[in-house]
């Protein structure tokens, strides 16, 4: 199964809203800066929104690259 | 200093160089790490790990970059939160996340400008999530559970689903996207129940 450049994108932006957003919060040293994160989301949150224009009109929706 | 992967409470030892802290029952799978960039690469590899996991056991994934001094430490960590993380293990059991965004292919209309009045603000949002539900309701009602997100999108939410359930729940995707071609609908997974490991929901 082929997947296209935006659905790499959106599989990238949806695991980044899990790993950074999501998941059980254990007390411990989160080492990440809130820069860092925010430096990531930035990032990413403009491919999201390019990604609607950049998606091929006729692609069926498919599972992203997980799994 | 280690980091922690996830929490389960399957007996199965992890291949190395994970290893399981187990405390009271519940098992935090970790592995020893150094300080590191968060960059694509580096979350990717995070989550393959968690994924392979996933793949023979039930397990509430840890938020990313959640790392303690030893494994002492990550024995008190979840011997803090037992009873909790105990009842989400119970409540994500035997299902995978899967994440759908739903976009109008011609983007008019959605995401209303902040500088809008809050009237204005308030009738848009609820045209789109009046627009969003004929996506959202079949799938949820597939779903042992979803969360509705924020995000630009007409819908972006994630839904809990039965392992077995999973083809099913993308074959409802395929005929939404069929019933809605003025719609792109989005879909990944099967993720790790990253956005129902909390009762609560996200942080």
């Amino acid at each position: 199964m082929t997947t296209t450049i935006a659905e790499q994108e959106v599989a990238l932006v949806d695991l980044v809203d899990r790993l950074l957003g999501g998941g059980v919060v254990i007390a411990g040293d989160i080492t990440l800066s809130v820069a860092d994160v925010d430096l990531v989301y930035v990032g990413l949150r403009a491919l999201v929104s390019s990604v609607a224009t950049a998606e091929e009109k006729n692609a069926l929706p498919r599972m992203g690259s997980a799994l | 200093m280690i980091e922690l992967y996830a929490i389960t409470d399957d007996p199965t030892p992890p291949d190395p160089p994970l290893r399981a802290v187990e405390s009271n029952g519940l098992t935090a799978l970790c592995a020893p790490t150094g300080r590191r960039e968060v960059t694509p690469d580096a979350l990717w590899r995070h989550e393959e790990v968690v994924e392979a996991l996933m793949e023979s056991r039930d397990l509430l994934p840890v938020r990313f970059g959640t790392i303690v001094s030893d494994e002492r430490a990550a024995a008190r960590a979840v011997e803090q939160r037992k009873e909790e993380l105990a009842a989400s293990l119970e409540r994500v059991r035997g299902a995978v996340e899967l994440a759908v965004r739903a976009q109008r292919r011609d983007p008019e209309g959605d995401a209303p400008p902040e500088s809008e009045s809050g009237r204005k603000y308030m009738i848009a949002k609820a045209r789109r999530l009046a627009a969003a539900r004929p996506v959202h309701e079949p799938l949820a009602a597939l779903a042992r559970d979803s969360a509705l997100q924020r995000g630009p999108e007409l819908l972006h939410a994630a839904y809990l689903v039965d392992r077995d359930a999973v083809e099913r729940f993308v074959s409802l995707v395929r005929r939404l996207q069929r019933e809605h071609p003025e719609l792109d609908i989005l879909c990944t997974g099967p993720w790790p129940p990253y956005s129902f490991a909390e009762a609560g929901g996200r942080s």
